[in-house]
């Protein structure tokens, strides 16, 4: 059973280190579809980090200073999303300049606060608490590997399934998918496609928010930058997960278990730790050329 | 007629370029206000700092050299509307190829050698940002995303290798041994660092633009960035342009890095090209992607990242806060909304 004793801790880690993936993919999946390249995850992430991890700190209570967190995410949410879609600036370029204003924002803001501009470590603030769901254990095989995981990876859950319904199963949904398909059309229906639009990328801010929450209140600490790529990561699940809930379940957790098994290598195997951190970029460029030939090829048999 | 109208499209472009710089000073007299016990002293020398002193001075201009490659390499790529988002890995794996050369080459002759090195530099680059115009060509793989994930994993590669391999164990800093004396470009406005290879940032920028609106390739090029399709109807050959255009911008941010090495770090240090990728982009963007409008736009960044350096220096603020105006900037820089309501003016007005 060796071998068993090697994969599930391997696999418990990736469960958890997906989160982060799974949160902001399904947020991005809503811009996405909405027609728009919504390259600011990173940022908003960024920004649900560490308002949350701070706001924690400042109230003492965990619900409050993560509710603030998206509050603030969301609000640099509607600024990145009033700015591209009503003054119409580039949203490429107004994504670039979110996760800009992110990161200048924090360090100035923790600069002026805290006075430091390295890690920030806040102790005595609550621990987000581990649930082990008595249903969910139940469920053969994978029942271990779905217990003793904190609040918000169960959440992330109930956040993908009420995706999920959102998009396929009501209005709402159907006139988000038709915004990406065509502007004109929902126009046409006398709907405003830039406010299917803004409501995407609010939605977006409230799953980074949470997102980044999961980073710093692991830690209780604030590190600058802490996202380090994670929303462009986001981004790249949305493409291979086919822009599909299902799909995003999959890619994320390939990245996360990409990641648990960094974590593992860097202690077991003698390998350099950049080489390691820079597995999960190769994976996804290989992963992301096999699939444009495989595509490729079915187009051109066709 | 036509001239008139080109001259108003400009005048358009520059007053929008206006409004938006000065809504962005604007907006960091507030953050200077309200992050500053000393808001006077703070804004003299955010706005002042760079003009104060040589040292400062020419530190400014040093500082705009590699932006000026970098904006290149990016403007080459927008205006074939091709998106290379790899700039910070080219330029850090330029770097590092450079360096290995100079110090593979300890006792080589100064120009020869040190020709060698930004060569290996420039085609570290090219090839780079080349991969993922390939990819694209054959099999239209999205060129945004593996230019930046190529990047992503490129950075830590080079870090793997200076505080590797090739670490200097004298020295504290994570950091390569620096290269010989004659590979070190020579300085021209001492105590700064600004070295020579400003005029050959000028003499790129020539010809770039050069190349871009006076040959038959640069013309081919800037169609394919208009409209794809159109240009393969008039019988250009598409594909070439999607590796092309590719290949020199990774060429120019793989010079941009050698030529820091060169001449301002004379070493590769962990993580010193950081930034000079993403400021690239919002160089091209404020330059429209205009090779020649590059210049003064690297100047502006350099001339914004130096204020808020002295200012650090001087006062109490943090350096970051070039960083919240430069994200104004951007939020700016393409937002229709502003040049319409100019052009809107204008025809109110006769």
């Amino acid at each position: 059973m060796s071998g068993n004793e090697f994969t599930f801790p391997l696999i418990h880690n990736a469960v958890g280190i997906m989160t982060p993936f799974l949160l902001a993919a399904i947020g991005g999946l809503f811009t996405e579809l909405a027609g728009m390249l919504n390259i600011a995850l990173e940022g908003l992430m960024l920004i649900g980090a560490f308002f949350s991890v701070v706001f924690t700190a400042a109230t003492g209570s965990i619900f409050l200073g993560i509710t603030l967190g998206i509050l603030s995410s969301m609000l640099v949410a509607l600024l990145f999303g009033v700015i591209s879609l009503h003054l119409k600036a580039n949203i490429f370029i107004a994504g670039l300049a979110t996760n800009l204003l992110a990161s200048g924002l924090t360090v100035v803001l923790a600069f002026q606060l805290f006075g430091s501009k390295g890690v920030i470590r806040f102790e005595n603030i609550p621990k987000l608490p581990v649930l082990s769901i008595p249903a969910l254990q139940g469920i053969p095989v994978l029942g271990d590997l779905l217990i003793g995981h904190n609040i918000l990876v169960y959440i992330s859950w109930l956040c993908l399934i009420i995706a999920a319904v959102v998009i396929y199963h009501t209005p709402f949904g159907l006139r988000l998918r038709g915004t990406g398909l065509g502007k004109s059309t929902i126009a046409s229906l006398g709907l405003r496609p830039a406010s299917y639009q803004l409501a995407a990328i609010l939605i977006s801010g409230f799953t980074c928010g949470l997102a980044g929450a999961i980073l710093t209140l692991n830690l209780s600490a604030f590190v600058p930058n802490i996202t380090s790529g994670r929303g462009w990561i986001a981004l790249v699940v949305i493409y291979l997960g086919n822009k599909t809930p299902i799909g995003i379940l999959i890619a994320s957790f390939v990245f996360g278990f990409a990641e648990s098994f960094s974590n593992y290598a860097q202690g077991a195997i003698n390998i350099p730790a950049e080489f390691i951190l820079a597995f999960p970029y190769i994976i996804t460029v290989v992963a992301m050329i096999g699939y444009s030939i495989w595509r490729h090829h079915k187009t051109s048999t066709e | 007629m036509v001239n008139r109208r080109k001259l108003s499209g400009m005048m358009v472009t520059t007053i929008g370029l206006v409004i938006t710089l000065g809504i962005a000073f604007i907006i960091a007299i507030i953050l200077i206000f309200i992050l500053s016990k000393e808001p006077g002293k703070t804004i003299y020398y955010f706005f002042a700092g760079p003009f104060t002193n040589r040292y400062y001075f020419g530190n400014m201009l040093n500082s705009a050299i590699p932006l000026v490659f970098t904006g290149l390499g990016i403007s080459i790529a927008f205006k074939s509307s091709l998106f290379n988002l790899g700039g910070e890995g080219q330029v850090y794996a330029g770097a590092l190829v450079t360096t290995f050369i100079c110090l593979a080459l300890p006792n080589f002759n100064g120009f020869l050698g040190g020709f060698m090195a930004l060569t290996a530099g420039v085609a570290t680059g090219a090839v780079l940002a080349g991969l993922s115009g390939f990819f694209k060509m054959k099999w239209g793989t999205d060129l945004l995303i593996s230019s930046f994930l190529i990047s992503g994993a490129v950075v830590l590669i080079v870090n793997y290798f200076i505080t590797g391999p090739m670490d200097d164990p004298n020295s504290s800093l994570l950091t390569t041994p620096g290269i010989a004396l004659q590979y070190r470009l020579p300085q021209i406005l001492k105590p700064s660092k600004l070295d020579i290879s400003i005029l050959l940032s000028v003499a790129a920028a020539v010809l770039i633009f050069f190349f871009m609106y006076y040959t038959h390739r640069g013309y081919e090029m800037r169609m394919c960035g208009l409209n794809r399709e159109f240009a393969r109807y008039g019988g250009v050959n598409v594909s070439t342009y999607l590796i092309l255009p590719m290949i020199l911008s990774g060429a120019l941010h793989g010079l941009g890095g050698g030529l820091a090495v060169m001449g301002t770090h004379h070493m590769a240090l962990k993580e010193f090209t950081f930034g000079m990728g993403w400021n690239g982009i919002a160089v091209a963007l404020i330059a429209r992607n205009h090779p020649l409008g590059v210049l003064p736009a690297a100047l502006f960044f350099a001339y914004l990242g130096a204020g808020a350096k002295a200012a650090m220096l001087h006062s109490d603020v943090t350096f970051e806060i070039a960083t919240i105006i430069q994200s104004i900037i951007f939020y700016l820089i393409t937002a229709q909304s502003i040049y319409r309501f100019i052009r809107y003016r204008k025809r109110v007005h006769k």
